[in-house]
Protein backbone atom coordinates (compact mmCIF):
# COMPACT_ATOMS: atom_id res chain seq x y z
CA UNK A 1 0.00 0.00 0.00
CA UNK A 2 2.08 3.40 -1.39
CA UNK A 3 -0.32 6.60 -1.19
CA UNK A 4 1.03 9.62 -1.36
CA UNK A 5 0.17 12.03 1.52
CA UNK A 6 -0.77 15.09 1.05
CA UNK A 7 0.37 17.23 4.16
CA UNK A 8 -1.06 20.48 3.02
CA UNK A 9 -4.78 19.08 3.12
CA UNK A 10 -3.84 16.98 6.10
CA UNK A 11 -3.24 20.30 7.34
CA UNK A 12 -6.43 21.84 5.85
CA UNK A 13 -8.52 18.95 7.42
CA UNK A 14 -7.31 19.55 11.01
CA UNK A 15 -7.16 23.23 10.72
CA UNK A 16 -11.30 22.43 9.91
CA UNK A 17 -11.85 20.28 12.76
CA UNK A 18 -10.26 22.75 15.03
CA UNK A 19 -12.73 25.27 13.98
CA UNK A 20 -15.27 23.05 15.10
CA UNK A 21 -13.95 22.57 18.48
CA UNK A 22 -12.36 18.89 18.34
CA UNK A 23 -8.04 19.73 18.60
CA UNK A 24 -7.34 16.26 19.25
CA UNK A 25 -7.87 13.10 16.96
CA UNK A 26 -8.86 14.32 13.83
CA UNK A 27 -8.39 18.11 14.69
CA UNK A 28 -4.20 17.28 15.75
CA UNK A 29 -2.17 17.73 12.39
CA UNK A 30 0.84 15.94 14.65
CA UNK A 31 -1.92 12.43 14.72
CA UNK A 32 -3.13 12.77 11.58
CA UNK A 33 0.56 12.07 9.82
CA UNK A 34 1.74 10.17 12.21
CA UNK A 35 -1.28 8.00 11.86
CA UNK A 36 -0.80 8.47 7.97
CA UNK A 37 2.52 7.42 7.77
CA UNK A 38 2.10 4.45 9.58
CA UNK A 39 -0.63 2.91 8.08
CA UNK A 40 0.52 3.54 4.69
CA UNK A 41 3.30 0.95 5.66
CA UNK A 42 1.07 -1.62 6.80
CA UNK A 43 2.80 -4.70 7.81
CA UNK A 44 5.94 -3.25 7.49
CA UNK A 45 8.16 -1.41 9.58
CA UNK A 46 8.18 2.69 10.00
CA UNK A 47 11.02 4.27 10.75
CA UNK A 48 10.99 7.13 12.99
CA UNK A 49 12.99 9.17 10.27
CA UNK A 50 10.04 8.58 8.10
CA UNK A 51 7.24 10.06 10.17
CA UNK A 52 9.67 12.95 10.68
CA UNK A 53 9.84 13.97 7.16
CA UNK A 54 5.84 14.74 7.27
CA UNK A 55 6.04 16.12 10.66
CA UNK A 56 9.23 18.23 10.88
CA UNK A 57 7.56 21.40 9.30
CA UNK A 58 4.59 20.86 12.63
CA UNK A 59 6.88 20.12 14.90
CA UNK A 60 9.83 19.11 17.06
CA UNK A 61 11.51 15.39 17.19
CA UNK A 62 11.05 15.64 20.91
CA UNK A 63 7.19 16.00 20.72
CA UNK A 64 7.11 13.53 18.23
CA UNK A 65 8.70 10.62 20.19
CA UNK A 66 6.54 11.81 23.10
CA UNK A 67 3.25 11.59 21.19
CA UNK A 68 4.34 8.04 19.82
CA UNK A 69 4.52 6.75 23.39
CA UNK A 70 2.08 8.78 25.12
CA UNK A 71 -0.84 8.13 22.73
CA UNK A 72 0.27 5.58 20.05
CA UNK A 73 1.90 2.89 21.90
CA UNK A 74 -0.05 3.97 25.05
CA UNK A 75 -3.51 3.00 23.05
CA UNK A 76 -2.19 0.02 21.22
CA UNK A 77 -2.65 1.84 17.68
CA UNK A 78 1.42 0.89 17.22
CA UNK A 79 3.98 -1.56 18.94
CA UNK A 80 7.47 -0.14 18.62
CA UNK A 81 9.51 -3.12 17.11
CA UNK A 82 13.30 -2.11 17.07
CA UNK A 83 14.80 1.67 18.11
CA UNK A 84 13.13 3.91 15.92
CA UNK A 85 10.90 1.15 14.36
CA UNK A 86 7.01 1.25 15.04
CA UNK A 87 4.65 -0.79 13.38
CA UNK A 88 0.85 -0.56 12.90
CA UNK A 89 -1.50 -2.50 15.46
CA UNK A 90 -5.23 -3.73 13.89
CA UNK A 91 -6.45 -1.29 16.43
CA UNK A 92 -4.05 1.53 14.48
CA UNK A 93 -5.87 0.55 11.23
CA UNK A 94 -9.27 0.92 12.86
CA UNK A 95 -7.79 4.56 13.39
CA UNK A 96 -6.16 5.35 9.83
CA UNK A 97 -9.56 4.21 8.50
CA UNK A 98 -11.27 6.59 10.39
CA UNK A 99 -8.66 8.99 9.75
CA UNK A 100 -10.02 8.68 6.03
CA UNK A 101 -13.51 8.86 6.83
CA UNK A 102 -12.43 12.25 8.41
CA UNK A 103 -10.93 13.78 5.12
CA UNK A 104 -14.21 12.50 3.49
CA UNK A 105 -16.08 14.33 5.56
CA UNK A 106 -14.27 17.34 5.30
CA UNK A 107 -14.73 16.79 1.47
CA UNK A 108 -17.90 16.54 1.34
CA UNK A 109 -18.36 19.07 3.89
CA UNK A 110 -16.58 21.70 1.67
CA UNK A 111 -18.40 20.78 -1.57
CA UNK A 112 -21.70 21.02 -0.29
CA UNK A 113 -20.56 24.56 1.36
CA UNK A 114 -19.25 25.46 -1.64
CA UNK A 115 -22.77 24.73 -3.55
CA UNK A 116 -24.50 26.29 -0.90
CA UNK A 117 -22.21 29.78 -1.42
CA UNK A 118 -23.21 29.64 -5.05
CA UNK A 119 -26.79 29.31 -4.51
CA UNK A 120 -28.52 32.82 -4.78
CA UNK B 1 -66.74 33.14 -25.97
CA UNK B 2 -66.38 31.10 -22.88
CA UNK B 3 -65.79 32.32 -19.41
CA UNK B 4 -63.31 29.73 -19.38
CA UNK B 5 -61.14 31.33 -21.52
CA UNK B 6 -60.78 34.25 -19.44
CA UNK B 7 -59.72 32.31 -16.84
CA UNK B 8 -57.15 30.85 -18.39
CA UNK B 9 -56.23 34.42 -19.21
CA UNK B 10 -56.16 35.52 -15.39
CA UNK B 11 -54.31 32.41 -14.81
CA UNK B 12 -51.60 33.35 -17.55
CA UNK B 13 -51.60 37.01 -16.47
CA UNK B 14 -51.04 35.85 -12.77
CA UNK B 15 -47.80 33.69 -13.73
CA UNK B 16 -46.49 36.95 -16.05
CA UNK B 17 -47.30 39.40 -12.89
CA UNK B 18 -45.85 36.74 -10.32
CA UNK B 19 -42.83 35.98 -12.39
CA UNK B 20 -41.65 39.49 -13.47
CA UNK B 21 -41.89 40.36 -10.30
CA UNK B 22 -40.47 37.60 -8.59
CA UNK B 23 -37.15 38.70 -11.16
CA UNK B 24 -37.78 42.21 -10.11
CA UNK B 25 -37.46 41.49 -6.53
CA UNK B 26 -34.28 38.97 -7.18
CA UNK B 27 -32.70 41.56 -8.93
CA UNK B 28 -33.06 43.83 -5.81
CA UNK B 29 -30.81 41.55 -3.85
CA UNK B 30 -27.84 42.06 -5.92
CA UNK B 31 -25.55 44.46 -3.61
CA UNK B 32 -26.79 41.27 -0.97
CA UNK B 33 -24.59 38.47 -3.26
CA UNK B 34 -21.14 38.15 -3.63
CA UNK B 35 -19.17 37.44 -6.65
CA UNK B 36 -19.47 33.82 -6.32
CA UNK B 37 -23.32 33.54 -6.11
CA UNK B 38 -24.07 36.54 -8.35
CA UNK B 39 -24.10 34.47 -11.73
CA UNK B 40 -25.88 32.11 -10.31
CA UNK B 41 -28.86 34.76 -9.53
CA UNK B 42 -28.33 36.27 -12.83
CA UNK B 43 -29.99 33.44 -14.66
CA UNK B 44 -32.54 32.86 -12.44
CA UNK B 45 -33.60 36.36 -12.73
CA UNK B 46 -33.49 35.65 -16.78
CA UNK B 47 -35.25 32.20 -15.87
CA UNK B 48 -37.70 33.94 -14.44
CA UNK B 49 -38.20 36.48 -16.98
CA UNK B 50 -38.31 33.79 -19.86
CA UNK B 51 -40.91 32.83 -17.71
CA UNK B 52 -42.86 35.88 -17.39
CA UNK B 53 -42.14 36.56 -21.21
CA UNK B 54 -43.55 33.03 -22.01
CA UNK B 55 -47.08 33.83 -20.30
CA UNK B 56 -47.87 37.35 -21.44
CA UNK B 57 -48.17 36.97 -25.10
CA UNK B 58 -50.00 33.33 -23.78
CA UNK B 59 -52.49 36.10 -21.98
CA UNK B 60 -53.24 37.98 -25.15
CA UNK B 61 -53.37 34.52 -26.80
CA UNK B 62 -56.16 33.78 -24.77
CA UNK B 63 -58.39 36.81 -24.91
CA UNK B 64 -58.03 36.79 -28.50
CA UNK B 65 -59.08 33.16 -28.56
CA UNK B 66 -62.30 34.58 -26.10
CA UNK B 67 -62.79 37.63 -29.01
CA UNK B 68 -62.36 34.83 -31.78
CA UNK B 69 -59.53 36.54 -33.43
CA UNK B 70 -57.61 33.63 -34.27
CA UNK B 71 -54.40 35.92 -36.39
CA UNK B 72 -53.16 37.68 -33.61
CA UNK B 73 -54.49 34.07 -31.57
CA UNK B 74 -50.84 32.18 -34.04
CA UNK B 75 -49.13 35.26 -33.97
CA UNK B 76 -48.91 35.40 -30.24
CA UNK B 77 -48.34 31.60 -29.96
CA UNK B 78 -45.51 32.17 -32.53
CA UNK B 79 -43.95 35.30 -30.05
CA UNK B 80 -44.42 32.78 -26.87
CA UNK B 81 -42.40 30.26 -28.55
CA UNK B 82 -38.94 32.37 -28.76
CA UNK B 83 -38.60 33.13 -25.05
CA UNK B 84 -39.82 29.44 -24.20
CA UNK B 85 -37.61 28.41 -26.59
CA UNK B 86 -34.33 29.13 -24.46
CA UNK B 87 -35.98 28.58 -21.03
CA UNK B 88 -33.67 25.68 -20.28
CA UNK B 89 -30.55 27.85 -21.22
CA UNK B 90 -30.20 29.67 -17.75
CA UNK B 91 -31.49 26.47 -15.95
CA UNK B 92 -28.84 24.82 -16.88
CA UNK B 93 -26.36 27.14 -16.27
CA UNK B 94 -28.00 27.73 -12.98
CA UNK B 95 -27.46 24.23 -11.78
CA UNK B 96 -24.18 22.85 -14.12
CA UNK B 97 -22.76 26.61 -12.27
CA UNK B 98 -24.12 25.66 -8.66
CA UNK B 99 -22.49 22.15 -8.74
CA UNK B 100 -19.46 22.67 -11.17
CA UNK B 101 -18.38 26.32 -9.75
CA UNK B 102 -16.78 27.05 -13.34
CA UNK B 103 -18.18 30.01 -14.92
CA UNK B 104 -16.82 29.29 -18.24
CA UNK B 105 -17.50 25.32 -18.61
CA UNK B 106 -21.38 26.77 -17.50
CA UNK B 107 -21.62 29.18 -20.29
CA UNK B 108 -20.38 26.44 -22.77
CA UNK B 109 -22.81 23.81 -21.78
CA UNK B 110 -25.67 26.18 -21.85
CA UNK B 111 -24.47 27.27 -25.44
CA UNK B 112 -26.00 23.69 -26.19
CA UNK B 113 -28.92 24.66 -25.22
CA UNK B 114 -29.32 28.03 -27.18
CA UNK B 115 -28.60 25.70 -30.36
CA UNK B 116 -31.29 23.12 -29.14
CA UNK B 117 -34.08 26.38 -28.53
CA UNK B 118 -32.82 27.83 -31.94
CA UNK B 119 -33.07 24.46 -34.00
CA UNK B 120 -36.70 23.67 -32.20
CA UNK B 121 -37.58 27.31 -32.95
CA UNK B 122 -36.51 26.94 -36.77
CA UNK B 123 -38.28 23.94 -37.19
CA UNK B 124 -41.45 25.40 -35.57
CA UNK B 125 -41.42 28.14 -37.68
CA UNK B 126 -40.47 26.25 -40.83
CA UNK B 127 -43.26 23.25 -40.63
CA UNK B 128 -45.87 25.39 -38.77
CA UNK B 129 -48.37 24.67 -36.42
CA UNK B 130 -51.76 23.52 -36.69
CA UNK B 131 -54.46 25.20 -36.00
CA UNK B 132 -56.22 27.37 -33.20
CA UNK B 133 -58.53 24.53 -31.82
CA UNK B 134 -60.44 26.47 -29.67
CA UNK B 135 -62.55 25.09 -26.52
CA UNK B 136 -64.23 25.95 -23.81
CA UNK B 137 -60.96 26.47 -21.64
CA UNK B 138 -58.38 27.32 -23.79
CA UNK B 139 -56.92 27.45 -27.17
CA UNK B 140 -54.56 24.83 -28.71
CA UNK B 141 -51.96 24.61 -31.51
CA UNK B 142 -50.41 21.38 -32.67
CA UNK B 143 -46.73 21.38 -33.69
CA UNK B 144 -46.33 19.64 -37.10
CA UNK B 145 -43.09 18.29 -36.85
CA UNK B 146 -42.09 15.59 -35.34
CA UNK B 147 -38.26 16.60 -34.91
CA UNK B 148 -39.17 19.65 -33.03
CA UNK B 149 -41.34 17.89 -30.55
CA UNK B 150 -38.40 15.09 -30.23
CA UNK B 151 -35.86 18.48 -29.53
CA UNK B 152 -37.93 19.63 -27.31
CA UNK B 153 -38.43 16.80 -25.62
CA UNK B 154 -34.95 15.56 -24.91
CA UNK B 155 -32.92 18.48 -25.70
CA UNK B 156 -35.58 21.13 -23.44
CA UNK B 157 -37.32 18.79 -20.82
CA UNK B 158 -35.19 15.53 -20.15
CA UNK B 159 -31.79 16.44 -19.59
CA UNK B 160 -32.59 19.96 -17.50
CA UNK B 161 -35.01 18.07 -15.45
CA UNK B 162 -32.32 15.36 -15.23
CA UNK B 163 -29.84 18.35 -13.87
CA UNK B 164 -32.52 19.38 -11.15
CA UNK B 165 -33.37 15.93 -10.18
CA UNK B 166 -29.07 15.34 -9.65
CA UNK B 167 -28.74 18.89 -7.37
CA UNK B 168 -31.98 17.90 -5.18
CA UNK B 169 -30.54 14.69 -4.60
CA UNK B 170 -26.65 15.77 -3.99
CA UNK B 171 -28.70 18.00 -1.50
CA UNK B 172 -31.11 15.80 0.23
CA UNK B 173 -27.90 13.36 0.59
CA UNK B 174 -26.19 15.55 2.69
CA UNK B 175 -26.60 16.11 6.54
CA UNK B 176 -27.22 20.26 6.94
CA UNK B 177 -29.32 22.35 8.82
CA UNK B 178 -32.71 22.54 8.59
CA UNK B 179 -32.82 26.06 7.13
CA UNK B 180 -30.09 25.64 4.17
CA UNK B 181 -31.89 22.48 3.44
CA UNK B 182 -35.32 24.66 2.95
CA UNK B 183 -33.38 27.46 1.74
CA UNK B 184 -31.62 25.22 -1.28
CA UNK B 185 -34.43 22.68 -1.98
CA UNK B 186 -37.50 24.79 -2.05
CA UNK B 187 -36.26 27.11 -4.65
CA UNK B 188 -35.18 23.75 -7.18
CA UNK B 189 -38.47 21.91 -6.26
CA UNK B 190 -40.49 25.33 -7.48
CA UNK B 191 -38.20 25.49 -10.28
CA UNK B 192 -38.58 22.09 -11.74
CA UNK B 193 -42.46 22.64 -11.15
CA UNK B 194 -42.81 25.66 -13.26
CA UNK B 195 -40.51 24.11 -15.97
CA UNK B 196 -42.07 21.00 -15.91
CA UNK B 197 -45.45 22.06 -16.10
CA UNK B 198 -44.44 25.03 -18.85
CA UNK B 199 -43.26 22.02 -21.33
CA UNK B 200 -46.52 19.96 -20.69
CA UNK B 201 -48.95 23.16 -21.37
CA UNK B 202 -46.75 23.78 -24.30
CA UNK B 203 -47.05 20.04 -25.71
CA UNK B 204 -50.34 18.62 -24.44
CA UNK B 205 -53.60 18.11 -27.06
CA UNK B 206 -55.81 17.94 -23.92
CA UNK B 207 -57.35 21.61 -22.75
CA UNK B 208 -58.19 20.50 -19.02
CA UNK B 209 -54.44 19.50 -18.97
CA UNK B 210 -53.00 22.78 -20.31
CA UNK B 211 -55.38 24.75 -18.08
CA UNK B 212 -54.11 22.31 -14.79
CA UNK B 213 -50.31 22.48 -15.95
CA UNK B 214 -50.86 26.54 -15.71
CA UNK B 215 -52.36 26.24 -12.67
CA UNK B 216 -49.10 24.12 -11.24
CA UNK B 217 -47.20 26.71 -13.06
CA UNK B 218 -48.70 29.27 -10.96
CA UNK B 219 -48.25 27.49 -8.07
CA UNK B 220 -44.57 26.76 -8.63
CA UNK B 221 -44.38 30.50 -8.92
CA UNK B 222 -45.51 31.27 -5.64
CA UNK B 223 -43.56 28.30 -4.37
CA UNK B 224 -40.34 30.05 -5.42
CA UNK B 225 -41.66 33.15 -3.61
CA UNK B 226 -42.06 31.17 -0.42
CA UNK B 227 -38.64 29.34 -0.65
CA UNK B 228 -37.24 33.08 -0.81
CA UNK B 229 -39.67 35.26 1.60
CA UNK B 230 -40.98 32.27 3.63
CA UNK B 231 -43.72 33.79 6.39
CA UNK B 232 -42.89 34.02 9.73
CA UNK B 233 -45.79 30.98 10.40
CA UNK B 234 -44.36 28.82 8.12
CA UNK B 235 -41.07 29.06 9.44
CA UNK B 236 -42.39 28.53 12.63
CA UNK B 237 -43.71 25.14 11.72
CA UNK B 238 -40.80 23.62 9.73
CA UNK B 239 -38.64 24.82 12.81
CA UNK B 240 -36.60 27.19 10.75
CA UNK B 241 -37.10 30.50 11.94
CA UNK B 242 -33.54 32.22 12.51
CA UNK B 243 -33.71 33.12 16.27
CA UNK B 244 -33.26 36.33 17.22
CA UNK B 245 -30.31 36.74 19.31
CA UNK B 246 -28.07 39.37 21.00
CA UNK B 247 -24.42 38.41 22.70
CA UNK B 248 -24.31 38.45 27.03
CA UNK B 249 -22.39 40.77 27.32
CA UNK B 250 -21.69 40.30 30.96
CA UNK B 251 -19.49 37.00 30.40
CA UNK B 252 -17.43 36.79 33.48
CA UNK B 253 -20.55 35.46 35.86
CA UNK B 254 -20.24 31.98 36.24
CA UNK B 255 -23.04 29.88 34.60
CA UNK B 256 -25.61 28.29 37.25
CA UNK B 257 -27.94 24.94 37.28
CA UNK B 258 -30.89 26.28 38.15
CA UNK B 259 -32.47 23.20 39.64
CA UNK B 260 -29.35 23.32 42.67
CA UNK B 261 -30.87 25.99 45.51
CA UNK B 262 -26.93 25.73 47.11
CA UNK B 263 -25.22 26.71 43.81
CA UNK B 264 -28.09 29.80 43.10
CA UNK B 265 -27.63 30.81 46.63
CA UNK B 266 -23.76 31.00 46.22
CA UNK B 267 -23.75 32.54 42.44
CA UNK B 268 -26.69 34.55 43.52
Amino acid sequence: MSEDIDVKLEQKVAEFYQSLGIHQGPGDIQYRLILKVLGKNEGRITEFSEIREYTDMFADKGSIGSKMKTIFQLEGLAEKVKRGGYIITDKGMTAFHFLKDTTAFYKKNKRMGEIIERMP
Amino acid sequence: MSTGLLLNATICFAITISSFAFAWVLSQSDSQHNKKSRPALWSLITLWLLVGFTYLPTTIRMIAAYIGNQQLDLAMYYMASLPFSFVSVPLVFFILYVIVGDQKISSYISLLFVFFGAAYLILLYSSGVIGPTTTPLTSMFTINSDIAINIYLIGLFVIPTAMIIGLLFLIFLQRMPKRLRYRTALPLVAISFVFDFILTDMITLDDTMQLAARIFVLIGTVQAFLAYFPPMTLQEKLGIKEYEYTLYENDEEADYDEGNAEENDINV
